[in-house]
């Protein structure tokens, strides 16, 4: 059972705290509620390279690393489709300057010409990285406009075309800040070796006096029902080819969002999972397979992908996974297989809870979704999954029109 | 609201002195030291065994590392879906992991499920078949990702990387073929694990919630193993650089060129090692440190770049990695060396000295925070025959050391001429 005490400052900062004495550190976890959906089609990428931006100097602090290395800390950041969120490790006797360094970038960033052209470089370079210079590295750039063909959900969070990034300015950065960065936008959680009274005096000393902004409204279009099934293939200098498919699924706090989780464990949780030992160690069709949910906010994608073996035929690849799928409506072991996924994933979430820095990083986001309480139910939402919702789920959502799917062919001449 | 706070800094209080808890140790009635860490607040553990079975004792690439993966692939009461089935059900977390001077299993799991655990671990570690078609198997797989694998600019560079250091024929240097997939067969694998998955070769490492019958258990599984041989065959104690310091390894059609800088140097026995660590903080070692200012944060050249240093039981590495595009990659090699030389022959500055002592001050608490890294920090000095001493030796050093010693250290350890230079990607 994690305690945790939640209390809102007059501006609209939420705040949540977990006392944990085990830990001589406190993680500092805030969540900005802005992510690559918010973005404008034509000048996508910017709540990323805003991520990047925030570690360039605030109103009254020129540089956030070096005060924070000063006094035995570490941080980092990510940004999704939904969400930006920053996080930090400290030493306990230390937690006033984490205080200090994210209060004063919530107020106000230095926007530096220079430290936007810098931070445009180092995008531009994390994409080369992340998705040209990596074997099949494209297939989730071309897997999204695929599948979605209105929300923004269509294009990857680091931007859907690097021109964008390149032609960002200064003022389109400032107007975004105002208009996102705000305490009313935010959700700070603190967790580790800090008790509530502390927490809260810090929080409504430093982030008290941040006044309330106008947030920019969020009107997305929802994506119009898939209606037939759609199929891409692409042509690639790769060792072998891969298959990847994805059936759009409900939102993160849909009444099936636990089912599906549990259908993508019995399908790819770990060695046993279904399509690895029937694709991988039986049929060898595969050297490689995988399931997960994009686990977004609004309606998301269930995916599967998997390298081929050679020489085995995309299409026959491609029905054995449906085959597997399918497999999961029958009484035949699921029983036992769904104590399995069960009693792992509690184990998963003991040990997920271990750590001072994901509590923190949970409590914000469960708090984004309305269900603070979800850090202490969501095995027991797992565990009520009953295998008639796991055959509703399926009968729902894995439909061919429901389906994407990418042939990422290997155009490679055997030797 | 009014905003009529003063920003003013919070002040700077030291990280308090780092205090590692030390571990109990007992042995097994075969012999088999044992260490038990008692730490964190849920009833879990991490279960680690470790043996001298790394790579540097295959007489064959590839040997023990598929022997290591082999273990999970079916035992005398078990087939290999049976074992997979059985940790899942139980909630088990398998870690198998085959390095270049041990090898072994991490297991992590509920404390209600030791029993179930220990058996199984009992069948994976000294009861395995290897099976020929779950070899043949895994041999055609391992093929298959190390096809991609090679794919990467970064992979093809640190495994030419090591090979230039420790030579074409040393176990930590030699790089994989595709043919060396097809050498593999059950009876190496059974001869290596007989020669190396033996109790006098191994220990055990536990932490998380100890309970009182867990020494208990722990010997009936595994305390009545026995081995046949005694093999303490010493392995290749020395090694042997290539002569060539710089290779280019073109590969067309890439974006970004990898580029690994280093050479083999000192490892944690080495009185040295503390101050040398520090210094390689400074260069590359963190966000903050002069490689990341200068050639990400400053001119923008990479996404990352960092340096690192590495113990070896017979050696240690140093290593900076980067990924850059081609306009800017020999820009950024150029600025590599520069940055060593200023390291060389300009004191850092007490500013600077005040930033990295704090930054590694913190780094030694999370380094001792909760159960998991506690049994990583006290693994990676007890491999090398070191204890706890040897952090507080560092933590001495990182409060102590002078702008001096930093220049002597880059003036000994890094010589520009020793560097080995690989670079990888279109010309």
């Amino acid at each position: 059972m994690i305690n945790y005490k939640r209390f809102s400052l007059e501006n609209g900062l939420r705040v949540l705290v977990h006392e944990d004495k085990s830990t001589p550190l406190i993680a500092m976890n805030i969540l900005y509620d802005v992510g690559s959906r918010d973005e404008n089609p034509a000048m996508t990428g910017l709540a990323h390279l805003f991520e990047h931006l925030m570690f360039g100097g605030s109103l009254n602090i020129p540089d956030y690393d070096t005060p924070l290395q000063l006094v035995g800390g570490e941080n980092n950041a990510f940004t999704n489709n939904d969400i930006t969120n920053y996080y930090l490790t400290i030493p306990s006797e230390n937690i006033e300057t984490g205080f200090w360094l994210e209060s004063d970038r919530m107020l106000e960033l230095d926007f530096s010409q220079k430290n936007l052209d810098t931070q445009r470089n180092v995008v531009i370079e994390e994409f080369n990285q992340r998705y040209l210079n990596q074997p099949y590295g494209d297939a989730i750039l071309k897997l999204r406009p695929l599948a979605y063909k209105v929300h923004p959900y269509r294009w990857p969070t680091i931007g859907m075309d690097m021109a964008h990034i390149k032609n960002t300015d200064l003022e389109q950065v400032k107007s975004f800040f105002f208009s996102h960065y705000a305490p009313n936008n935010a959700i700070l959680a603190l967790t580790g070796n800090i008790g509530y009274d502390l927490a809260f005096q810090l929080s409504r000393k430093w982030f008290g006096p941040i006044e309330k902004r106008t947030i920019q409204s969020r009107n997305l279009h929802a994506e119009p029902e898939q209606t037939e099934e759609r199929i891409l293939t692409i042509e690639r200098d790769v060792p072998s080819t891969a298959l990847y498919k994805v059936w759009h699924i409900g939102p993160r706090n849909g009444k099936d969002f636990y089912t599906l989780d549990l259908i993508t464990d019995l399908l790819a949780g770990g060695e046993s999972g279904r399509l690895y030992t029937k694709l991988v160690r039986g049929k060898k069709l595969f050297s490689e397979i995988n399931a997960y949910l994009t686990a977004d906010i609004d309606p998301g994608l269930i995916i599967v992908q998997g390298k081929l073996m050679k020489g085995v035929d995309i299409q026959q690849a491609d029905e054995s996974v449906n085959e597997v799928i399918n497999g999961l409506q029958s009484e035949n072991e699921i029983k036992d297989e769904m104590e399995k996924v069960k009693n792992k994933f509690e184990s998963s979430t003991v040990f997920s809870n271990t750590s001072i820095l994901n509590k923190a990083a949970n409590l914000s986001f469960f708090e984004l979704l309305g269900e603070p309480g979800l850090i202490n139910n969501e095995v027991d939402a797992y565990r009520n999954v009953s295998h008639g919702m796991v055959i509703e789920a399926l009968e729902r959502y894995f439909n061919p029109t429901n389906c994407s799917t990418i042939n990422y062919i290997s155009t490679r001449k055997k030797k | 609201m009014m905003n009529n706070l003063q920003r003013i800094r919070p002040p700077v209080f030291p990280v308090e002195k780092v205090v590692i808890p030390e571990a109990k140790s007992f042995r097994l009635n075969n012999g088999v030291p044992v260490y038990l860490i008692e730490a964190g607040t849920e009833d879990i553990m991490r279960l680690e065994f470790i043996f001298k079975a790394g790579q540097v004792k295959e007489y064959l690439p590839l040997l023990a590392s598929t022997c290591n993966m082999m273990l999970s692939e079916g035992s005398q009461n078990y087939s290999s879906e049976e074992l997979n089935r059985s940790l899942d059900y139980y909630g088990v977390f398998l870690n198998q992991t085959a390095e270049k001077d041990s090898a072994g299993i991490v297991l992590f799991f509920l404390n209600k499920h030791i029993e179930k655990v220990l058996e199984l671990s009992r069948e994976i570690l000294f009861r395995p078949v290897f099976p020929e078609a779950e070899l043949n198997s895994l041999m055609k797989k391992r093929l298959h990702w190390h096809m991609v694998n090679r794919e990467k600019v970064q992979n093809l560079a640190i495994d030419q990387f090591f090979e230039s250091l420790f030579g074409k024929n040393h176990p930590y240097g030699y790089q994989i073929r595709e043919q060396d997939f097809e050498n593999i067969t059950p009876s190496l694998l059974s001869d290596f694990h007989t020669k190396y998955y033996t109790p006098e070769n191994m220990a055990v490492i536990i932490s998380g919630k100890i309970h009182n019958k867990t020494a208990e258990l722990l010997n009936s599984y595994i305390g009545n193993i026995g081995s046949n041989e005694n093999n303490n065959e010493a392995s290749v104690n020395f090694i042997n650089g290539e002569k060539l310091k710089k290779v280019h390894i073109n590969k067309s059609g890439t974006v970004q060129n990898a580029i690994r800088i280093g050479s083999a140097t000192i490892n944690k026995k080495h009185p040295d090692y503390p101050g040398l660590k520090i210094l390689d903080s400074i260069l590359g070692g963190y966000f903050g440190s002069r490689l990341m200012k200068n050639i990400r944060e400053e001119k923008g050249y990479t996404y990352s770049i960092s340096s690192s240093i590495s113990s070896l039981d017979i050696a240690g590495y140093k290593v900076i990695s980067t990924e850059v595009g081609q306009k800017n990659y020999q820009k950024a090699i150029d600025e590599i060396y520069s940055e060593i030389m200023l390291l060389q022959n300009v004191p850092v500055k007490k500013e600077e000295m005040a930033v990295v002592r704090n930054y590694m001050s913190g780094e030694m608490v999370r380094m001792f925070d909760g159960p998991f890294a506690l049994a990583e920090s006290f693994r990676s000095v007890w491999e090398f025959g070191l204890d706890n001493s040897y952090y507080y030796r560092l933590a001495e050093k990182i409060k102590t050391i002078d702008p001096d010693e930093i220049i002597e250290l880059a003036r000994t350890y890094y010589n520009i001429d020793d560097l080995y230079e690989i670079t990888v990607g279109s010309e």
